[in-house]
């Protein structure tokens, strides 16, 4: 039937859910109003803007470009996921320390894209974090002190902080 | 804003068939959904049903066999061609491509089938698999037929699939020993689409360094990825060099078809093909060289 | 007055890089913006919009509307009763929502609220508009026509807002010039840019109260205009401020349709209503910056010293007057900065267009004859033979001496002036004196070169009425303290420094501090986030109520040691006798002393600024004179572009260096940020990347695909340097930190493609096909022998 719920099974930061999702129903609306994860933001129609990034299984994905169906068995981690209880990520701690955040809209998905990266590539060169980032749209900070902080966080991971 | 639609999740090839037997034109496929969804988000496109193929995991393989080629599965997505390391041993050109595509994150889910069922002009992938004489493997309930990439282009945004169709393989055949390929786009930043780009697949006969095959195409400069065969013959069966090069961008650029838009106007695409022309060829000629 | 700085190293906090109080809140995602607020039993808006950009209203038909299941309210124009608003009195031409005529397509004329945004949005789609489309202008050229249509009836010549000032005798000036230029440079309509849409949740805790969590910068001017708009005394509006996606003047320091709407369908259907804007509206109807066109006149002697500037500008203000006064007003009023200018004549008219609105935007009418007078600068210096860093050095304005005060023709007073130390350092940074005179790099297909600017910019901005900051330092009992400041932090860090101008002049640490942000039920008035005000006004107010509650503790502690208040100090949460630093006691000892042992003693402190407009006034805009400005910053950059000269694609390099003069960075790294993000997402965008493409009043590239704003794989790692002055005006010396580099970014940019490729483009922004054009322009020319 249209429009028809359709029962959904995913884990999100490490945590079963079970919910039936209207179809149309697009994965960053699910985090946002359903599961009131908020931090994953909305900014564009056109997946432009990258706010909507999150990780799924170990993958940077566009929550906005994606049926929350189709996260159905999959991982998908979010920025309230990627702190360890108080003790921050070291590429959250890198943007703090640097100085890199400004408005802070564009942070979370920038971070799971920054995370993505170093999950898989431990000692990404510069023009790979360039590129990491380029799916992540920022409109005050600049882009330097974000790229800086993701190659500090990449050092003090590499050195087992 | 997406309008209501049935939604229907299928982990077969055969299943999937069925209901594009059952449905046709009131069904659409989702892959990745990186074009499709957002036409859909702009309220340009609705839908009864929505087959949604994603989690056919039996579509999603890249198997190479210097015999038979390079196979890739259509939901193969995008990064995993990019980084493929069969894929950047043997056919670096694709892997080069997908490396400007879009965005990492769009890379990611979104793929390479339904790319190329999109049927975007723009598109990255279309004039690559064109000049690399890629073929496209469309099955249906009824059997299975193969079809030429630049056949599979009808129009902009239309492509040679039956309603009851759908893509499930891409065929690359080893090109022949000093092919050299490459594909070049015009862009402002880094993943943009292209203003205009441009493959060419240059192969030359061992001895006396002719080119005996050339194959160029283009992208965002006419309706389809548009194979520019004036330019081609302009070339083919020479010994190249620079001045024939830029000869065949000039000859290019006269058959191309692109329309003016925000990006850049017919006119100054039509110029920039001739740039490109010159340069991705004599990349590719480089290429054909050192092989 | 002027106060007298102490150094860095005398301060405990301030100066030293400080992490934003902020910080964590925002890379957790716990920050929640308007678009993330909830309340219960809320309901979803949405705006009905014309499709005309310029129509008469016939009949707007809702029934269809209202019946459809879901929908809770509906309303019109009609429901404000005729109320209009606009930035000062005299400009009150918008209403709510359209009732009687449109006047740039996509104008709201109805909104619904419905349990949903689907159903909200099916429902505008059943309201039934009836329109009467009337003939339209789209630029100022077609506006000024005799005949032209006009877009308000009652604004003769579509003249939205003129000026015409005059100081010394240009004319004279101009003939007893060495050299006189004259060219005409073009700034596009832009984008404000931000990543998060304008929202809005409003609702009614009771019939007489209204509540507004909105993405606002500059929330009182929702808090006063709202009250104007419902007929509500002031302290009935609660504007409480969330965690905004930046500002950049306009649209989030203004009003748009749903922030009207929201209150009045709350009001209708007694539940909270929510508004977000798709960025398709944000990049249709919000407010944009003005497309200007400026003809710049400019004599020099024969050494290269400005003798003369005569601008002549047209802008195209939109639909409806909202700021232009005011950014029309800077295009001039800071021509005399950097470089010392001795006649100015300034011409500037702004028409009424049926476009979406011009607006305020970071670098603020500044930005557009900076950009204009910096490259022309560099024209000129290339007809003389004159080195462009030579030419801006001889120009540029000295530092004045301690105590003395530099005046420009139009009356501006500055008191620090860096430039000429920050001309010097961005030269040194990027090793012009080796390169300079030297042959461009060239390598295959791409061209590199060098350009250098200097900008100014005021700081403190002081308008008329409200210009007062105030600030409220609490002392809770247990050694915390509660900041209550009107300022908002819309990303650019006031946050934090007015928390470490507190913690610095009570003597304690940062973390001791806790903000309360902006809540009009319980912060104080302040005008908000614009013209570069906050560090130095707010901060000014939160210097002065920290000060004013440490005085009240200072008289506690006195009575303690047995001396005068004077003679006590508190430094690192130490409270101690300055000449006899062992008679001492900690800070919380001092504040349970000081709330238990004297009865009823509540340690409040409270303070405002009106800082600089004691000392000079306000600017008269009229006439052109007058500081705008509580004081000054300045900035010189000097940025390396790559140019392929085949297609025309101009990218940045790393070879970047800005230096800017902020008075005193109070946080060093939160200066960096501003100055790289203002000289790349509006500098270069401009420059290079960004335009709004109109066709008859429609935008052609409403989307962030078609609309390019800058990214990170083409940022420059831009090095920042600082150049300290110790303002007298600003708190701590500082003066602004965020828009000086918007402003030196575009003309280094465009100087700097003509350096490496040989043409100079003044129609930004910059983009391949133009530079693509003027090269093969160049080529023929060449060719031909001219």
């Amino acid at each position: 039937m249209k429009g028809e719920p359709k029962e959904l099974k995913l884990t999100v930061n490490g945590k079963p859910c079970e919910l039936k999702v209207k179809p149309k129903t697009l994965l960053v609306e699910l985090l946002r109003d359903e599961l009131k994860l908020t931090g994953t933001k909305r900014g564009c129609l056109v997946s432009a803007c990258g706010a909507c990034t999150v990780i799924i299984d170990g993958k940077a994905v566009k929550s906005c470009s994606m049926l929350a169906l189709q996260a159905n068995g999959h991982e998908v981690t979010t920025i309230e996921g990627v702190a360890d209880g108080d003790k921050l990520h070291p590429i959250q701690e890198a943007f703090v320390s640097h100085g890199a955040i400004e408005c802070g809209f564009c942070t979370p998905g920038r971070v799971m894209s920054a995370k993505a990266l170093l999950d898989e590539n431990p000692n990404p060169t510069r023009e790979e974090v360039r590129e990491a980032m380029q799916g992540n749209l920022c409109a005050d900070e600049g882009y330097v002190k974000y790229i800086e902080g993701v190659e500090i966080a990449a050092k003090k991971m590499r050195e087992g902080e | 804003m997406i309008r209501e639609f049935e939604y229907l999740a299928l982990k077969t090839v055969k299943e999937a068939l069925s209901l594009l037997s059952q449905y046709k034109e009131e069904a659409k496929i989702i892959a990745g959904g990186q074009s499709l969804l957002v036409i859909m988000k702009q309220g340009l496109l609705a839908t009864e049903y929505l087959i949604d193929i994603k989690g056919i995991s039996a579509l999603d393989y890249i198997n190479y066999d210097e015999g038979k080629g390079l196979k890739i599965g259509a939901l193969t997505i995008h990064r995993a061609i990019e980084r493929s390391p069969i894929i950047q041993k043997h056919f670096r050109v694709l892997s080069e491509m997908e490396g400007n595509l879009a965005s990492i994150q769009t890379r990611n889910w979104g793929t390479i089938g339904g790319n190329l069922c999109h049927g975007d002009p723009a598109g990255d992938p279309a004039p690559v698999f064109i000049v690399l004489n890629a073929k496209l493997k469309l099955a249906s309930l009824g059997g299975e037929r193969i079809i030429s990439m630049e056949e599979f282009s009808k129009d902009y945004l239309e492509v040679a699939l039956k309603p009851d169709e759908m893509l499930t393989e891409i065929q690359v055949p080893t090109p022949p020993p000093h092919t050299g390929i490459a594909y070049e786009k015009l862009t402002v930043m880094k993943g943009d689409i292209g203003i205009i780009g441009a493959a060419v697949s240059i192969t030359l006969s061992p001895g006396d360094g002719i080119c005996e095959d050339i194959q160029i195409a283009l992208s965002n400069a006419a309706s389809v990825p548009l194979r520019v065969r004036e330019a081609e013959s302009r070339l083919k069966g020479k010994v190249l060099n620079d001045d024939l090069l830029i000869e065949a961008g000039e000859i290019a650029s006269t058959e191309a078809k692109p329309l003016s838009d925000v990006h850049g106007s017919a006119e100054y695409r039509r110029e920039m093909v001739k740039v490109f022309v010159r340069r991705v060829a004599t990349k590719a000629l480089e290429r054909a060289r050192a092989e | 007055m002027a106060e007298t700085q102490p150094t860095v190293g005398e301060y405990s906090i301030i100066g030293k890089p400080l992490p934003r109080v902020d910080a964590r809140a925002k890379v957790t995602g716990e920050a929640k913006y308007a678009a993330d607020i909830e309340a219960p039993s809320m309901l979803w808006g949405k705006v009905k919009r014309s499709p005309y950009a310029h129509a008469r209203i016939l009949s707007i038909d809702t029934s269809k509307a209202e019946k459809m299941p879901g929908v809770k309210a509906v309303i019109t124009g009609k429901d404000f009763n005729g109320y209009k608003w606009g930035w000062s009195r005299p400009t009150r031409d918008e209403e709510p929502l359209a009732t009687t005529t449109v006047r740039y397509l996509y104008e709201g004329v109805a909104a619904v609220a419905a349990i949903d945004e689907d159903t909200a949005e099916e429902a505008c789609e059943l309201i039934e508009v009836e329109y009467e489309p009337l003939p339209a202008v789209f630029d100022p050229f077609e506006a000024m026509q005799e005949g032209a249509p006009l877009v308000h009836e009652n604004r003769p010549g579509n003249i939205c807002v003129e000026y015409h000032w005059n100081f010394g005798d240009v004319e004279k000036a101009f003939a007893e010039s060495y050299l006189v230029r004259e060219d005409t440079f073009k700034t596009p309509r832009m984008a404000k840019g931000y990543i998060e849409p304008p929202a809005i949740l409003a609702y009614w805790p009771d019939s007489n109260h209204l509540t507004v969590q909105a993405a606002k910068g500059s929330p009182y001017f929702p808090y006063r205009i709202l009250a104007n708009c419902f007929k509500l005394p002031l302290s009935n509006v609660r504007i409480i401020q969330p965690f905004i996606g930046c500002d950049f003047g306009g649209t989030k320091n203004d009003m748009v349709n749903c922030d009207f709407s929201a209150p009045m369908l709350a009001k209708k259907t007694g539940r909270p209503v929510k508004f977000v804007y798709t960025q398709f509206e944000e990049l249709t109807t919000c407010l944009r910056r003005h497309p200007m066109w400026v003809t710049i006149k400019t004599g020099v002697t024969k050494d290269g010293l400005l003798t003369a500037i005569h601008n002549k500008i047209i802008s195209d203000g939109g639909a409806y007057t909202r700021m232009s006064p005011l950014s029309n007003f800077l295009t001039g009023i800071c021509m005399g900065l950097p470089y010392h200018l001795p006649n100015f004549k300034h011409d500037i008219a702004c028409y009424f267009t049926n476009n979406p609105s011009s607006a305020a935007m970071r670098g603020h009418g500044i930005y557009h004859t900076r950009f204009a007078g910096d490259v022309q600068m560099d024209m000129i210096a290339k007809e003389l033979g004159l080195d462009p860093v030579e030419m801006r050095l001889k120009n540029a304005i000295e530092n004045p001496e301690p105590g003395k005060i530099y005046e420009t023709i139009n009356q501006l007073h500055v008191a620090t002036c860096g430039v000429k130390e920050c001309i010097e350092k961005v030269a040194k940074g990027i090793n012009w004196e080796e390169r300079g005179g030297k042959a461009k790099k060239v390598e295959g297909d791409k061209a590199y070169g060098i350009g250098f600017a200097a900008a100014t910019y005021l700081s403190g901005t002081k308008l008329s009425a409200h210009n007062a900051c105030a600030a409220i330092i609490r002392v809770c009992e247990d050694g915390s303290v509660n900041f209550l400041t009107g300022a908002s932090d819309v990303g650019q860090g006031s946050d934090t420094v007015g928390c470490a101008i507190v913690a610095e002049v009570l003597g304690i640490t940062l973390d001791d501090i806790d903000i309360k942000r902006v809540d009009s039920a319980h912060t104080p008035v302040d005008p908000g986030s614009y013209g570069s005000r906050v560090t130095v006004l707010a901060g000014a107010a939160a210097k002065n109520a920290a000060e004013d509650a440490k005085r009240q503790l200072l008289e506690v502690a006195a009575q303690q040691f047995g001396v005068k208040p004077e003679e006590v100090d508190i430094r690192d949460k130490n409270v101690f006798v300055k000449s006899n630093p062992e008679k001492s006691m900690p800070w919380l000892k001092l504040v349970r002393i000081a709330c238990y042992e004297t009865p009823g003693k509540v340690i409040i402190g409270r303070g405002y600024s009106t800082q600089g407009i004691k000392v000079y006034g306000l600017a008269d805009f009229s006439k052109g004179v007058g500081d705008i400005g509580t004081n000054y910053s300045f900035t010189a950059q000097a940025s390396e572009v790559e140019v392929d000269v085949e297609t025309g694609v101009v990218k940045c390099t790393d070879n970047s260096v800005i230096a800017h003069d902020c008075g005193f960075p109070l946080n060093p790294p939160a200066v960096e940020t501003q100055v790289q993000g203002g000289a790349y997402h509006q500098g270069v965008a401009t420059a290079l990347y960004e335009e709004f493409k109109m066709d008859k009043g429609s935008t052609l590239n409403p989307n962030l695909v078609d609309y390019q704003r800058p990214r990170a794989y083409e940022a420059p790692m831009t090095k920042v340097e600082h150049v300290i002055t110790n303002d007298p005006y600003g708190p701590f010396g500082a003066k602004e930190a965020s828009e000086g580099s918007v402003c030196s970014a575009p003309p280094a940019i465009i100087s700097a493609i003509h350096d490496a490729a040989g043409v100079w483009i003044k129609d930004l922004p910059a983009q391949p096909e133009k530079v693509f054009w003027a090269l093969k322009e160049k080529r023929e020319k060449e060719k031909k022998g001219k």
